[in-house]
């Protein structure tokens, strides 16, 4: 009786820990490129993520195969010639909320893509309304420092920085 | 007691890797995971690959076929004669798509409809082949004139062909297909049979992320009176455009004729010079 006691309490104590835990499945990161020839955007609907409020950790998983590209070509070259997602499937996200005053909030952390890793510092806001947190931000990403090769020949159809833009709607575990 | 120990234990390595780090905690759904890109065009070669336009695509091919390179200066070793097939294909559905197209020499208008029956895949749901299905038809035109004439019958102007396509992707950039296929003629020769059942090879090898070499052999099983169709080809791909260059013994572009029809011999160098752009358009865009 004792032993089944104890094994509820520590059971308990786990799920207290995680209490200040926040997660979203379905976040969505959208990228926007601005290049002479063509603008090309796309959304992932699909992003997972985890705010710890007590650590302050930030974590976003998401799978490259995810983004939805207006146009299907696109989104096969996307992932066949430029991100590799058969070798590097997904594209994450470790960080901490090193600020945050009034809902603006900065962001440090190291982002990978294409099986390559930076660190990045970023703006953006984080609001905690009842459950739920909400965080939004807008940042750019250089191709080169993720080794994301772009060919002479569609030069004037992608641009060199992308735009990013993350949207994630958490709810208390 | 040294239950609880082990317990409280595992319960601390828990606590503390979900603090340092949350990744774990994000184990993403196991879904199967569908091999895509398994060639660079509709076609390998000459003849259908197991891959379908997306939905609200729209592909143009300008299709042409050079004289033999064994024709000599006086034809510029081929380039004097050229025919040409032009072709349009839409993607009904992601796994669905049809084609009309015409050859100038052979004066034949083809309707084809390819559909992908199961996709290569692999995670928790796992499958080796990606599988299709391709059917035309093939009309031969006539003059009006021709049909007054007493042995005129519109059915013998057609001819069909049906292919099963089963294709692999061995790694990243070699991918293999195996296309049995049956044609069928309305109207024949004598000597020939109208059914006839050919086994396809084809392979494509990446160079680069934009660059392949193809090579495509049939091999008839039944009635055979021509040479087997041997063919190579070279993919470069430029964003929206598919340039394809290829090497062959047949000048045909369509089932019907270059698989059984095949005159050219690779030995005596009767090998035709050719060339495919191709460029597709989005008619619908994803949502």
């Amino acid at each position: 009786m004792m032993r089944q006691i104890i094994s509820i309490f520590l059971f308990l104590i786990c799920f207290y820990a995680n209490a200040q835990q926040y997660l979203a499945k379905d976040g969505t990161i959208t990228f926007f490129s601005k290049a002479p020839v063509e603008d090309i955007s796309a959304i992932n609907n699909k992003v997972s993520a985890v705010y710890d409020a007590k650590t302050k950790a930030l974590v976003f998983q998401l799978n490259i195969t995810d983004f939805i590209f207006p146009k299907s070509l696109m989104q096969t070259h996307f992932n066949e010639n430029y991100l590799e997602s058969d070798i590097y499937p997904k594209s994450t996200f470790v960080g901490k909320v090193t600020e945050n005053k009034n809902g603006k909030a900065k962001v440090k952390g190291e982002l990978t893509i294409h099986g390559v890793t930076n660190e990045i510092i970023t703006e953006g806001k984080l609001q905690i309304i009842n459950d739920n947190v909400i965080i939004s931000s807008e940042f750019v990403v250089k191709l080169k420092e993720y080794k994301i090769k772009i060919p002479r020949i569609v030069m004037y159809n992608i641009a060199e920085e992308i735009e990013v833009k993350v949207n994630i709607e958490f709810k208390k575990q | 007691m040294n239950k609880i120990i082990v317990i409280l234990i595992m319960c601390q390595s828990l606590f503390t890797k979900a603090q340092d780090n949350l990744l774990s905690m994000l184990v993403s759904e196991d879904k199967p995971i569908y091999i895509s890109s398994t060639f660079k065009g509709k076609k390998v070669v000459n003849g259908q690959s197991v891959e379908v336009l997306s939905k609200g695509v729209l592909q143009f091919q300008i299709q042409h076929r050079f004289g033999t390179l064994n024709s000599g200066f006086y034809n510029l070793f081929g380039l004097d004669n050229s025919q040409i097939r032009l072709g349009f294909d839409y993607g009904i559905k992601d796994w669905m798509s049809v084609g009309i197209g015409r050859s100038s020499e052979l004066k034949t208008i083809d309707a084809s409809a390819k559909i992908r029956l199961k996709r290569q895949s692999k995670g928790s749901k796992e499958f080796p082949f990606t599988i299709a299905t391709n059917s035309a038809i093939f009309i031969k035109q006539y003059r009006w004139s021709e049909t007054n004439e007493e042995a005129f019958e519109m059915s013998n102007q057609l001819s069909f062909s049906h292919q099963l396509l089963i294709a692999r992707k061995i790694n990243r950039d070699l991918s293999v297909q195996l296309s049995p296929t049956l044609v069928h003629y309305n109207l024949v020769n004598y000597a020939e049979k109208n059914d006839r059942i050919s086994l396809g090879f084809g392979a494509r090898q990446k160079l680069t992320n934009r660059i392949s070499v193809n090579a495509e052999y049939f091999m008839q099983i039944n009635g055979k009176i021509n040479n087997d169709v041997l063919s190579f080809g070279f993919d470069i791909e430029t964003g929206g455009h598919v340039f394809q260059l290829h090497l062959s013994n047949s000048p045909a572009m369509i089932e019907s004729s270059f698989i059984h029809e095949t005159k050219g011999d690779w030995e005596q160098g009767d090998i035709y010079f050719g060339f495919n752009i191709s460029r597709v358009f989005t008619i619908k865009e994803n949502k």
